[in-house]
């Protein structure tokens, strides 16, 4: 059994007295790729943003129950949400590079952590391009503004600016939405490449993106988890019709 | 929502070409043993000119099957049952052929009808039309419980072709001149333990589409068949 890295019971969340989540209990491996699919309003955006307390921003948010990373309990009074943020990144949709350079959009981060040494932040910015697979397509024109580049290469920018803070897990709300079948794939097989060293939980509405890169896929519906299983037996041989009729495109 | 419409109606035209195609042979084999039995050439003849016939809804299924994987990026049931589709026809077309490849020899058999019956061959060739029958209806079906039929019979028919192909090696060995004809009885018997092979290799593709276990290679005791 791999390490659990997050761990949710009997969890609920509320926004004001509209009940968007209800009872989600759920291991997300260590180092794999965790596929949250459903249809649009079924809770899974939600269900990631409570994984690095996003959630906090919204006032009428209510949230019962247990996420637990590394064991530990995320909502507890003690924790402090910028070091959990820092832990668990984020990248979304739409890709929203600083109106910076390339270099100082992954430099900044680090800085405001306290790293100011040149040299050691040239070798963060190099780093993270390179791990971001965005490397080679950026050294000569580090300090551009990042608003120049493409969608594609943006959204991977945005990655490395996640990983220059060296988080552990990586939230991914359709991060290969707005981009060509070129750059789409260019970031699912970043993701796959990522997971050796980060786990990362990923919202897509594409399926066969869903099937093609992640290990394990959960299917929500109205708040629920509906299933939750290894994504090869998902696309397989479902246990839930209701998953059957959603990946097979059967819905309502 | 059209898309799936679009789906839902290949899918649908899948189904009634493989269950012409079974239809096809199931006929192609009834009428090979009739013509075996009855050592009818007439008939023998039918069935090796109607294999192109057989031959063209393959190639159609194939394609379909195809099209469908390209188009419509298929999951779950439907995936399973368009795997299922490819092999079951696959499978299907080789019966085919065999059912043909006995109509070929029944000429070389014309004065040892007797010999046949004796050696137990007429009633096999019987069994195996019941089988492909059952095939058939399984395919139409999809009823678990029928497959488990097939599975045992199969094992039935299979067993008997070997004791068959004993007895006629006896046979040869005993009397040099009945070793053309013993030879081509002995291909036939082969023929139609092959046909048995495949009637299980369907029976397991169905079972695969039903509930996503794969039982090829596994021995089906009667109480694991029983389970299925």
């Amino acid at each position: 059994m791999k390490n659990i890295k997050i761990h949710t019971e009997n969890m609920y969340l509320y926004y004001g007295s509209k009940m968007a989540l209800n009872n989600i209990s759920i291991d997300i491996p260590e180092n794999k790729v965790t596929a949250l699919i459903g249809p649009s309003g079924c809770g899974k955006s939600t269900f990631l943003r409570s994984l690095n307390r996003m959630n906090d921003l919204i006032d009428s948010v209510k949230i019962e129950g247990n996420i637990l990373l590394d064991g530990i309990n995320i909502y507890d009074k003690n924790i402090d949400v910028v070091s959990l943020r820092k832990k668990v990144g984020m990248v979304f949709q739409k890709s929203n590079p600083f109106a910076k350079s390339i270099y100082e959009n992954i430099a900044y981060g680090p800085r405001i952590n306290g790293i100011n040494n040149k040299s050691e932040l040239n070798d963060i910015v190099e780093k993270s391009l390179r791990n971001a697979a965005i490397w080679d397509e950026a050294k000569d024109r580090l300090h551009d503004s990042a608003l120049g580049l493409s969608g594609g290469q943006q959204q991977r920018l945005c990655i490395a600016r996640t990983l220059a803070v060296n988080p552990e897990i990586i939230l991914m709300d359709e991060p290969a939405s707005a981009l060509d079948p070129i750059s789409t794939s260019k970031i699912e097989e970043l993701i796959v490449q990522l997971k050796e060293n980060y786990t990362i939980v990923i919202v897509t509405h594409n399926m066969q993106q869903a099937a093609r890169i992640s290990d394990n896929t959960a299917f929500f519906y109205l708040g629920e988890l509906i299933e939750y299983n290894k994504t090869k037996k998902i696309y397989t041989n479902p246990d839930k019709k209701q998953t059957e009729d959603y990946i097979s495109g059967r819905f309502g | 929502m059209e898309k799936y419409r679009i789906f839902d109606n290949e899918l649908e035209k899948l189904v009634e070409r493989v269950l012409k195609m079974s239809n096809l042979v199931q006929e192609q084999v009834s009428n090979a043993i009739l013509a075996l039995n009855n050592c009818d050439l007439d008939l023998a003849n039918h069935v090796i000119e109607n294999d192109h016939k057989v031959d063209k809804l393959d190639v159609k299924i194939d394609k379909l099957c195809q099209k469908i994987f390209a188009l419509q990026q298929p999951v779950a049931t439907d995936l399973r049952y368009i795997i299922s589709s490819l092999k079951i026809n696959n499978d299907l077309e080789r019966i085919g052929d065999h059912a043909v490849n006995i109509a070929k020899r029944i000429d070389s058999l014309s004065d040892y009808t007797n010999f046949c019956n004796e050696l137990g061959v007429t009633e096999i060739a019987n069994q195996i039309v019941m089988l492909t029958k059952d095939v058939d209806q399984l395919i139409k079906t999809q009823q678990p419980i029928l497959a488990n039929d097939i599975f045992q019979n199969a094992r039935t028919i299979k067993d008997s072709c070997h004791k068959i192909s004993e007895k006629i090696i006896e046979e040869m060995m005993q009397q040099k001149e009945v070793i053309v004809v013993a030879t081509n009885i002995m291909i036939i018997v082969n023929l139609l333990e092959r046909i048995a092979a495949y009637s299980t290799n369907i029976a397991e593709s169905i079972i695969f589409v039903i509930d996503g276990k794969i039982v090829k290679h596994k021995k089906k005791t009667d109480e694991q068949s029983n389970n299925l």
